[in-house]
């Protein structure tokens, strides 16, 4: 394993961190440190989610991770989780910045995923190996988030979240700041929609953030030939809602349950679904 | 002097019959009952010598001893009154045609006799004695009056008995009124608005016989779902509804209006019962609520809330149809061969799944739940079903009024139920195997050929889904009962792509 740390005056010293007011001394390291040299962009939200936020949140780590760019987050529960779990998935160009010591796993049922994030990207921390992490240690830790990277996405946040304690930080270091809007009848998105109504860019699409970061792509269609016309009618209807029960689907289609059940496996097998809580949403690719 | 009377004893909830045998020899005044006794029997002694006394018989001032045959077999009870204190009576009369009555009942020091517990069972082992007729307490008439072919003698004092014995007068046999059966419950299907999908699951799962589990957050209609089940289940034959009418009467649950029992039964035993609630229990065991539901439905709400040893304790007898209990004096066996339905929040604040709430669980206390529920009862449970609050949103009622194969009502569903069973029924004659849900590994393997095209999809979703071999075997059955239900012989490529979709996934609950 590649541990290290790298001091101010190194060349390896993330460049966009030295930028900031009161940027880390030292930084201590476990994995890849040059992914940090290179584009970054924080995904941050709530540590409780909604199947969509969480949707959403691998969603995004994913599609950056597939465009090169580092996906950087904190690794706590939730969103954090999933944003490095999208990225991992698009090959591992995730940051995890810590706490706490690099070597001290919080929260601890994160083990596997702190593995993987050691072995295919970077896990950083400005405290020395061993430090458990305090109460008052996860603010500062935030400052180095949205200091490492160009761009903060908040992707879902509750009321007093701290996640948006990052995003005031990235506003306050001259960094970018998305948000991902949410259902306004749900308090889990209240932080989110919160910012978004104080001016900052709302994320209409996930190809929003590849335009805002000067990213050209091309949209493959290669859904259209894989699916039986049943099956694209299915995977439309649930396209123009992003989340339908059951029971929704079966009307829209005039067809009984059992019906709508069968196409819905196939969807959910060839990975273009996925259902929770007794309702069927649309895999984000 | 020697005399014999026909009566019988419980155990568990079957009857077996016992001869009082009564003998009385000169010597000191003595009465004593042998075979295996209990104190209620051994108490008898005191109730039965001033019942007899004051119903104008004497009581002899010799050597009484009472035997109960079989001797080995411990016996139970305060019906062994009646035959006991009979047996007294005729010595040294005439009676002919006592050997061809069954006499039970409790007496009182007065000679009037008590109602007991437990009559229809003790009536069918004089039934399957051979024995037509029984002498039984008044309040007791109308329950064993169930069995059409006994002829029952309501019987109110030890006086009447006597004589009715020895040709004196006539007991009026017992006529049953017809109309005193048991309400039906009134919970249909139709009643219930949206839920289409779980009404599906629903109907599979009685179709084959399936256990069944269903989460959502509270208040989305899991009970709801659950009290209509037995409505779609096929009717009880004669035979069953003598078996679980038995197994009330041993409990001491029937009362004087309900007759026989005919629908199935449905228990929702609270998450705070025993194990010796469920599975039964006592030094003399009496049935528990996993008996109480045989050839039923039973209900656990909450599954996650119960204790660890209670789950546990359910496993077994679910599987195996039968609770053994061991007692010093040998074994008794209970039936339960009950459709399990589980109720669970996803978590233990329930709002895990709610778009709406907060989920105010640790990850820590949301796997713990996980591990409760998910535990190996629940992983024997073959359809699992996601439930959502009956929305139907932007469509409303209009939605569903009117549409073809929406809204069943619980008669449309149960008839596709009984053919289902049916077929099922002609399959599996002669192997021990009723419906699709007892199948176990051989049963599969013989009775559920997939098409080549189903086998394709049942891989692809192994690598795929992330399955279990048992979740492969949950799925495989219910895609049986799938294929029964379209009349389909062999299991093709949308009879198991439905039956995926009834297991639970997501980052919870993968499996």
């Amino acid at each position: 394993m590649n541990e290290g740390v790298v001091t101010r005056d190194m060349a390896e010293y993330p460049p966009l961190l030295r930028e900031i007011k009161n940027s880390p001394e030292r930084l201590y390291y476990t994995g890849d440190i040059s992914l940090l040299s290179r584009r970054c962009v924080a995904v941050v939200g709530s540590r409780t989610v909604t199947p969509y936020g969480r949707n959403v949140a691998e969603s995004i780590g994913r599609k950056l991770g597939e465009h090169g760019i580092t996906v950087v987050s904190g690794m706590a529960r939730g969103i954090d989780s999933f944003a490095h779990k999208g990225a991992l998935r698009a090959g591992g160009n995730t940051a995890a910045v810590f706490a706490g010591g690099t070597d001290v796993c919080y929260p601890a049922e994160n083990r596997n995923l702190k593995a993987e994030i050691e072995r295919k990207g970077v896990i950083v921390s400005e405290q020395p190996p061993g430090k458990v992490p305090e109460k008052y240690d996860f603010p500062l830790r935030n400052r180095i988030i949205s200091g490492l990277c160009e761009m903060t996405i908040v992707v879902q946040a509750r009321n007093r979240s701290g996640a948006l304690i990052t995003a005031e930080l990235a506003e306050d270091q001259g960094r970018r700041l998305m948000a991902v809007p949410g259902n306004i009848d749900s308090e889990y998105n209240l932080g989110n929609n919160k910012i978004i109504r104080e001016g900052v860019m709302p994320v209409v699409s996930i190809d929003d953030i590849l335009h805002e970061l000067g990213i050209s792509y091309e949209k493959p269609d290669i859904v259209r030939e894989k699916l039986s016309s049943t099956e694209y009618q299915v995977y439309e209807l649930l396209r123009g809602r992003g989340e339908m029960s059951i029971d929704e689907l079966c009307i829209l289609m005039d067809k009984p349950p059992g019906y709508v059940n069968r196409i819905l496996s196939v969807l959910e097998m060839k990975g273009l679904v996925f259902s929770e809580i007794g309702k069927i949403f649309l895999a984000n690719r | 002097m020697f005399v014999k009377v026909n009566t019988a004893a419980l155990v568990g909830v079957s009857g077996y019959p016992v001869s009082v045998e009564v003998d009385v020899q000169r010597g000191m005044p003595s009465f004593n009952i042998v075979g295996l006794a209990d104190m209620t029997i051994k108490e008898a002694c005191q109730r039965i010598r001033p019942a007899v006394k004051n119903s104008g018989y004497p009581f002899p001032m010799d050597k009484v001893t009472v035997n109960l045959v079989p001797a080995d077999r411990p016996k139970v009870g305060s019906h062994f009154d009646l035959p006991v204190a009979i047996g007294i009576i005729l010595l040294g009369e005439i009676a002919a045609g006592a050997d061809e009555i069954g006499f039970f009942g409790e007496l009182s020091l007065d000679g009037r006799i008590n109602p007991v517990q437990g009559i229809l069972p003790l009536v069918m082992a004089m039934r399957e004695k051979g024995i037509r007729k029984v002498v039984v307490p008044k309040a007791n008439a109308d329950e064993a009056a169930i069995l059409e072919d006994m002829t029952v003698l309501p019987a109110e004092t030890l006086e009447q008995v006597a004589e009715h014995v020895m040709g004196i007068i006539e007991i009026e046999p017992y006529v049953r009124e017809q109309c005193t059966d048991r309400q039906d419950s009134g919970l249909d299907y139709a009643q219930v608005r949206g839920q289409e999908n779980a009404k599906r699951a629903m109907m599979i799962a009685a179709a084959g016989n399936h256990g069944i589990l269903m989460m959502g957050e509270p208040g989305c209609g899991k009970t709801m779902m659950a009290r209509r089940l037995p409505s779609i289940l096929p009717p009880l034959t004669y035979e069953e509804q003598l078996e679980i009418t038995g197994i009330y009467s041993v409990a001491g649950l029937m009362s004087r209006e309900e007759g026989i029992i005919r629908e199935r039964p449905f228990r929702a035993p609270h998450h705070t019962i025993t194990v010796a609630g469920l599975v039964g229990g006592g030094s003399r065991p009496r049935p528990g609520e996993l008996s109480l539901a045989h050839r039923g439905v039973l209900f656990l709400d909450e599954l996650g809330e119960f204790r660890p040893a209670a789950i546990d304790s359910m496993r077994q007898p679910v599987e195996e149809g039968v609770i053994r209990l061991k007692r010093n004096y040998g074994e008794v066996t209970f039936p339960s061969q009950v459709m399990v339905v589980i109720a669970s929040n996803p978590c233990k604040c329930g709002n895990l799944w709610s778009t709406k709430r907060i989920c105010t669980c640790t990850a820590g206390q949301i796997n713990s739940y996980k591990r409760k529920i998910m535990g190996p009862f629940a992983d024997r449970v073959d359809i699992h079903l996601k439930m959502q609050p009956a929305d139907t949103g932007e469509f409303g009622d209009a939605g569903i009024t009117g549409r073809e194969g929406f809204g069943m009502s619980s008669c449309e569903m149960r008839e596709m139920v009984v053919s289902c069973r049916e077929l099922q029924r002609e399959r599996y004659s002669g192997t021990g195997y009723m419906a699709n849900g007892e199948l176990d590994e051989k049963g599969i393997s013989d009775y559920c050929r997939l098409e080549k095209s189903g086998e394709r999809m049942m891989e692809e979703a192994y690598g795929k889904l992330g399955l279990t071999m048992r979740g492969c075997s949950r799925i495989i059955k219910v895609a049986r009962t799938i294929a029964d239900l379209e009349g389909s012989g062999s299991i093709r490529e949308e009879h198991v792509a439905e039956a995926l979709s009834y297991r639970l996934s997501g980052e919870f609950y993968g499996g």
